[in-house]
């Protein structure tokens, strides 16, 4: 049975604006899940019906087997956390991880064993009688974790946890929460807007645009296979070049770019009469010495605009005949890669099984 | 230059300001401790306290006879609370109604508001004309009643809603997604955030009740609220027992705002204060 279920639900706002359409969604218990996309595209919307905060307008979303589409929040086996922390500002750290328990009428000893437990557990006890808006961002996104989890939710929802925290806190907490989530086993399903965030934390990724899924994948098939060009553009490590002339073998497909044919695999559908991309992650692409060997495939040649070394690795700026400008990173132990240096000319080789053929929108 | 000029026009306008605001209370209150045989205005002829006396009825065989405000200070005091609570209530309860727009609240936002902008003596006329055709007996426990509550009920809806526009919602929100039920979540999560504005909200509708007039004068019967019987005194002749009886309420008054005051800060340093020790 799945922990989560949502099937093909929609939401349209009273004035108009339709948030969310179609969403069909199934996550298993344990499962860690991540809705990204770009600010608006409805991820928060999504969660907020899920915990209950907003009606829904279309489908159903089950939870545990049981629809809860009419229940109210109060009584949904959820917890919310926000990117405001949302805590109650008239209570005490230890007060607001045990209001769940004490309003629902916990025993006095039950409630305090497990209060202290989670203070422990989350590194708060020393602060357990301070104010929580005496503490650092951190500690009080601790607390409101502490709180969503002490009453033992099916299911704990994240709405942009990280946004309010500086870098290096965020990949503090983020590694807390992958950690948690490993040792509780409760089912997370996370939002956030950056695609880092969500391919590192998650078991599975839901790319969302204009309110609708583009693509649902492990973040290894959403960052080496993307469906869509939206997700390609969206995954921000892609190099995208685009193409016409479409050649189909049995071997594989390519399609004519401004820098020669490039080879790769379809995974849709790209006779839709639209255009043609051809999406390589960076990390897939090769740089090398300008050579005369014409006979490898996918090789594009291009001229080294900036050279940054940043310790181990070392990124490469190429630009390309049309104009283009693409990013490559290469480990700098390589004494013949470093020779390299900027205005040189320079073969860039995209591996076929690596590159994406993915058809535009028309 | 300009800073030249603007600040000691700015001083002489404050200057100004607070000479308006205490100025009458300061010549009422000296007044107050006039002799026994001087009037209600200077020159002072002797110093004493004979007027608070004859106040309380302690000066017997005096001319001039008591002024007659126990029972319409206990009126007013009564008329005031009931105002209070029922206003602050109303207030609460339409400030929370109007955190999401529903069809027609921008109609309805202006029918609250209405109350405090009508003149009052159009609507003490028109609720004496009402209760005439009606046939109900004219109170102040009832129509004055009524409108006391018309008119100090947009205070409290006013403050309220501005209060809640700065109230963050993702709050409550936790505490709904924590299992707690809605009644629950307003009185342990909403309320005691939005507390001081209830209590000014208690403040404005209090004294805005206490020295309503022209609302009153048509509609409280024959039993007279405080400032009407005050003005009642005023179309014989005016002694200092009135200017005694004045000082005595402005005291009134500053202590209800002191008490104010004192919740205020406490339940503020409630929200800030806590081991200071250990931050250091
Ligand atoms: N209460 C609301 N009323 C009307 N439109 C809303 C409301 N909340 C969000 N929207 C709109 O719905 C869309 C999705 O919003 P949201 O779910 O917050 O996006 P995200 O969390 O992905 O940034 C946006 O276009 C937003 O403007
Ligand atoms: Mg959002």
């Amino acid at each position: 049975m799945h922990d989560l279920e949502l099937i093909r639900v929609g939401k349209t706002y009273p004035d108009g604006t339709v948030a969310v359409s179609e969403f069909d969604l199934q996550v298993s218990p344990g499962e860690f899940v991540a809705f990204v996309g770009p600010s608006g595209c409805g991820k928060s919307t999504t969660l907020r019906m899920v915990a209950g905060f907003e009606a829904i307008t279309h489908g159903d979303i089950i939870i545990k087997g049981k629809n809860v589409s009419a229940i109210p929040a109060e009584k949904r086996p959820t917890s919310m956390i926000f990117q405001n922390y949302a805590l109650f500002p008239h209570m005490n750290v230890r007060d607001n991880i045990a209001f769940g328990l004490d309003v629902k009428g916990v025993p006095r000893k039950e409630r305090d064993a497990k209060v202290d437990r989670i203070l422990d557990m989350f590194d708060l006890s020393q602060f357990a009688d301070r104010k929580a808006d005496r503490l650092s961002g951190g500690q009080r996104q601790r607390i409101a974790l502490a709180r969503g989890l002490v009453v033992e939710p099916e299911i704990l929802l994240l709405d942009e946890p990280l946004g309010a925290l500086d870098a290096n806190l965020r990949r503090v907490i983020q590694n807390e929460l992958k950690l948690l989530q490993r040792e509780l086993g409760i089912t997370f399903v996370f939002v956030t807007h950056a695609q880092d965030e969500a391919l590192g934390l998650s078991d599975r990724v839901i790319v969302m645009n204009n309110g609708q899924v583009e693509q649902i994948g492990r973040p290894e098939e959403i960052y080496g296979s993307p469906m869509t060009e939206f997700v390609a553009r969206f995954i921000g490590a892609n190099a995208i070049f685009e193409g016409r002339d479409l050649e189909r073998a049995a071997t594989g497909h390519s399609v004519l770019t401004d820098h020669g044919r490039i080879a790769g695999h379809a995974s849709s559908d790209l006779g839709g009469g639209g255009g043609i991309i051809a999406a390589v992650p960076a990390e897939a692409i090769s740089i090398g010495p300008r050579t005369r060997d014409e006979s490898v495939p996918n090789r594009i040649h291009g001229t080294i605009a900036t050279k940054h070394r940043i310790g181990s690795i070392c990124r490469f700026k190429v630009s390309l005949s049309n104009g283009q400008a693409i990013d490559v990173e290469t480990a700098s132990r390589d004494p013949h890669l470093m020779a390299l240096a900027v205005g040189d000319h320079v073969d860039l080789d995209c591996p076929p099984e690596r590159v994406s053929l993915l058809p535009t929108r028309p | 230059m300009e800073s030249r000029l603007l600040k000691p026009a700015l001083a002489v306008y404050l200057g100004l300001f607070l000479l308006f605001l205490y100025g009458p209370m300061i010549v009422m209150a000296i007044l107050s401790f006039q002799g026994p045989t001087g009037g209600p205005q200077f020159p002072i002829v002797e110093w004493s306290t004979y007027w608070y006396q004859h106040l309380f009825g302690q000066i017997s065989g005096s001319r001039v006879s008591q002024l007659p405000v126990g029972e319409s200070l206990i009126r007013s005091l009564v008329l005031a609370v009931m105002t209070t609570i029922v206003s602050t209530v109303l207030g609460v309860m339409a400030a929370q109604a109007f955190r999401t727009r529903f069809a027609g609240s921008g109609p309805i936002f202006y029918l609250f508001v209405l109350g405090m902008i009508v003149p009052g003596v159009l609507v003490g006329l028109g609720m004496a004309l009402l209760s005439n055709m009606l046939g109900i007996d004219r109170a102040w426990w009832s129509t004055s009643f009524v409108l006391h509550v018309v008119y100090t009920f947009p205070f409290a809806f006013l403050v309220m809603l501005a209060i809640f526009n700065r109230f963050d919602r993702s709050v409550e929100e936790a505490s709904l997604s924590l299992g707690v039920s809605p009644a629950e979540t307003f009185r342990r999560v909403t309320f005691p955030m939005i507390f001081p504005g209830v209590l000014s909200a208690m403040l404005f509708s209090f004294t805005l009740s206490y020295d309503e007039f022209s609302r009153t004068l048509f509609t409280s019967g024959p039993r007279l609220t405080l400032p009407l019987s005050i003005y009642g005194t005023f179309s014989v002749e005016i002694y200092p027992n009135v200017f005694a009886f004045g000082v005595l309420t402005t005291v009134f008054s500053f202590t209800l705002l002191a008490i104010y005051g004192l919740l205020m800060m406490r339940s503020v340093a409630r929200n800030n204060q806590q081991f200071k020790g250990q931050e250091a």
